[in-house]
């Protein structure tokens, strides 16, 4: 049973009180002198246990508003909120994961594993037990005493997201997050991520150029216009999730929204530079 | 075949300071040259023997490595809390990044005739010398690691729950490590730089002082020996240097290590 | 109009007081410590005994003079440790055996304090200027050596390659493909060689005498003339710092193409 519904505008409120909700948001900066609008007019509705992808044009902001739900950077005009409470600064109710990896290069597999977990300050125990869990669950055992430099970047990204799963944040905010990876491995850990995802059920937004990779993981799309961006087009994802990869990428249902989400990019990518093929 | 090949190795490395000193004995012995100018290899090295056996040759070594390794160490128990400074804070680089920059183009050994003139002729000279010639390394070294901390190791560490005031410890200094040794391999060569130079200007104690006085007494063996062993110690201090850093980096890129 | 003018000349004032503040701040504590007595003049003279000082020698020669020596043994040693370094360096970029041969004992003699030769070299070659130039060029030859290596040794293959497939020779390889993409590496031995032969002459000079600015210094020192030795000090920074902008200038300049 395969079906896709398509909802161009704005997200239905269905669901109880939302996760997150970003609210009329515009981010500007101030790049030498000229002040840069990354974004305008931002609305957005994540409700809780949803896997939530942002497609956009390069350099429409969407890495931005990620790192503004993260608390890095503040808004310039609007409202954040998670669980009801602004958005102030970091937290560790957001977790994090970088394209970069972002990992400790002077800390081990293991550690880097950790130390979210220590810094929460869980007894010795459970620190331990959470951290080989999670190295078993990414298929790292063996490998804890390595350091970052001696691992490939598939290798490296499951390291980074073993580390932000570990300590159980409950929203996650990938971005780009297999952006440096290969095809192959890019495929491979899109699979961890579900598998990861799926036995956790948190809140997921992740930040992605690649519209197979939006459509294969969420249920939900959303396409950002060209700089300043806002959110423009949703597409609600229903596919069923219990078919394997070839099952799933090779049927008709998912090419046909694959193929709607691509064309919606797509007009935003053409629309602010009309020479562009 | 591992021990042969690495004998090999070593062996292959030693070959051009044989074939140097080889050169030097025939330019030496064949009388082109002063034998009061460039002593023959065996002279050289018969000094050399005999000031390993003489007591005050170490003393002398003691004195002059000590004034390098004390300016040293104030040098960067000084530096280091400035250059992290100026990193995290603003104002401090405001304060203090006028100051590096002005000191920057000054000759530091130029100082020792002003430390003369109010510190007098001493130890204490040398080692405020070496330690204002030190503090510039690892000032600099110390900013540029903090500061070269890529942002998303920061954020990531936030957003785990890093308080502010602990961020230093746990993310700044640690990513900061590799531009620190660096600094302290450079401060270090300059700091036998300075020790020797101030010995020299200042002509007291110390093994700058001591090859002047073999150059007066027109022992030129002693003097060129004197030399030798300088340079092997400076060798071996460097190589020490860069093993520990290399093993306190051993996390670190292959190559970003120290050669 | 004449507002603009007045407003943009302020602000520039007010920009670059609130850049060197900590310089101002110490010139003034120095002028006020040194005038209420606070320090014996012997120590530290006022900041205008100084600058009184620097006109009174400018005037007699014994500032202008000294400076042009240190300068020269340094532009000597330097034109010396360039020419010969880079030559070397590209030298053992090109052929294994030089490589073989001096690797070590470049390796080996880099971490040395070069001053513990200048006994040798004044030795060798008196007290005037050639021990001071033997100085400057061999400290200075040694980041020439290693930048030359350095810059022909990374010359992306690519380019290499594909200047080869347009038929260029050996030594126009060299000329046109190695040793341009060298010198991004090239500049930066020379900003660290420039600073290293001033150090290098006149600490030579504070050494073993035989004028220049170094030797001055020296002499200052010892006769007691606090206001001179501070002159001295503050034209050996000057001299440092004009010619560091001078570098910076020129490898603008050279590298006008490169990416950074």
């Amino acid at each position: 049973m395969l079906v896709a519904i398509f909802l161009p505008g704005f997200s239905p409120q269905l669901m109880s009180t939302s996760k997150i909700e970003v609210r009329n948001v515009s981010k500007q900066f101030d790049q030498a002198g000229s002040p840069v609008e990354a974004l305008a007019d931002l609305n957005l509705t994540v409700n809780e246990g949803e896997f939530v992808s942002i497609v956009g044009p390069s350099g429409c902001g969407k890495s931005t508003l990620l790192y503004m739900l993260a608390g890095f950077i503040p808004a310039t005009a609007g409202r954040m909120l998670v669980d009801g409470r602004p958005v102030t600064g970091p937290g560790v109710d957001r977790g994090i994961v970088f394209q970069e990896y972002a990992l400790f290069p002077w800390l081990t597999v293991y550690d880097n594993i950790a130390f979210g977990l220590r810094e929460a300050r869980l007894p010795q125990r459970e620190v331990r037990a959470t951290a080989e869990r999670y190295i078993r669950l990414i298929g790292l055992t063996g490998f804890e005493s390595r350091f970052p430099r001696e691992l490939s970047g598939g290798m490296k990204q499951r390291v980074a997201l073993a580390r932000t799963f570990a300590y159980e944040p409950g929203i996650l905010l990938l971005d780009e997050p297999f952006g440096a990876l290969d095809a192959q491995t890019r495929e491979i850990m899109q699979d961890e991520l579900l598998r990861l995802w799926r036995s956790t059920h948190r809140t997921v937004i992740m930040v992605t150029h690649d519209v197979s990779e939006a459509v294969y993981l969420s249920n939900r799309v959303c396409v950002m216009s060209q700089r300043p961006g806002r959110i423009v087009q949703e597409f609600m994802i229903e596919l069923d999730h219990g078919l394997n990869r070839e099952e799933m990428v090779l049927s008709q249902a998912y090419t046909a929204i694959r193929n709607a989400v691509w064309l919606a990019l797509r007009r935003q990518v053409t629309l602010a530079s009309p020479r562009a093929q | 075949m591992n021990v042969i090949g690495a004998i090999l190795d070593h062996g292959s490395r030693l070959l051009p300071f044989a074939l140097l000193l080889a050169a030097w004995q025939g330019v030496a012995g064949s009388g082109l040259a002063d034998p009061a100018f460039l002593p023959s290899v065996g002279a050289i090295g018969h000094a050399l023997i005999d000031l390993g056996a003489t007591q005050s040759f170490y003393a002398d070594l003691a004195v002059t490595f000590g004034r390098s390794l004390g300016g040293l160490a104030l040098g960067a128990v000084i530096g280091i809390p400035i250059g992290t400074v100026m990193a995290v804070s603003r104002q401090a680089e405001g304060f203090f990044g006028p100051l590096v920059k002005a000191t920057y183009s000054l000759p530091k050994t130029a100082l020792v005739p002003l430390l003369i003139l109010w510190l007098g002729i001493g130890t204490a000279t040398n080692v405020v010398a070496v330690m204002l010639a030190t503090l510039l390394p690892f000032v600099v070294y110390t900013y540029h690691g903090i500061q070269g901390v890529p942002r998303i190791l920061v954020w990531s560490a936030r957003a785990m729950g890093v308080a502010e005031h602990r961020m230093l410890w746990k993310v700044l200094l640690p990513g900061a490590q590799h531009a620190m040794l660096t600094g302290l391999r450079i401060a270090l060569g300059f700091s036998f730089v300075i020790a020797i130079a101030a010995e020299m200007i200042a002509a007291q104690t110390g093994v700058g002082k001591l090859m002047f006085i073999y150059g007066e007494s027109g022992s030129y063996n002693y003097m060129f020996a004197a030399v030798a062993a300088i340079m092997l110690l400076a060798y071996v201090a460097d190589r020490i240097t860069v093993a520990v850093s290399n093993r306190l980096l051993r996390w670190d890129d292959i190559e970003n290590r120290l050669g | 109009m004449a507002m603009r003018v007045i407003w943009g000349m302020a602000h520039w004032l007010g920009q670059a007081v609130r850049a060197a503040y900590p310089l101002l701040l110490l010139a003034l504590l120095w002028e006020v410590a040194a005038s209420m007595g606070w320090v014996r003049p012997v120590f530290l003279p006022p900041l205008t005994a100084v600058i009184g000082q620097l006109v009174a020698l400018m005037k007699s020669g014994e500032l202008i003079g000294p400076l042009a020596v240190s300068l020269y043994r340094t532009v000597v040693g330097l034109a010396l440790a360039i020419s010969v370094g880079v030559v070397v360096g590209f030298l053992m970029a090109r052929i294994q055996a030089v490589r073989w041969l001096l690797d070590p004992l470049i390796a080996f003699s880099l971490p040395s304090p070069k001053v513990a030769f200048l006994p040798v070299f004044i030795l060798w070659f008196g007290i005037d200027h050639l021990s001071k130039i033997a100085l400057v060029a061999f400290t200075c030859v040694f980041p020439f050596i290693i930048a030359a290596y350095a810059g022909a040794t990374t010359v992306p293959t690519h380019q290499l390659w594909a200047a080869r497939a347009m038929g260029t020779s050996s030594r126009g390889l060299l000329l046109r493909v190695i040793f341009p993409a060298s010198l991004p590496s090239l500049m930066s031995g020379v900003r660290v060689g420039v600073p290293y032969a001033l150090v290098s002459t006149f600490t030579a000079e504070m050494i073993a005498g035989g004028g220049g600015l170094g030797g001055e210094l020296v002499l200052a020192q010892r006769y007691f003339e606090t206001p001179s030795v501070f002159v001295y000090l503050l034209v050996m920074l000057a001299a440092g710092y004009v010619i560091d902008m001078g570098v910076l200038r020129l490898r603008a300049r050279v590298l006008r193409w490169h990416e950074e």
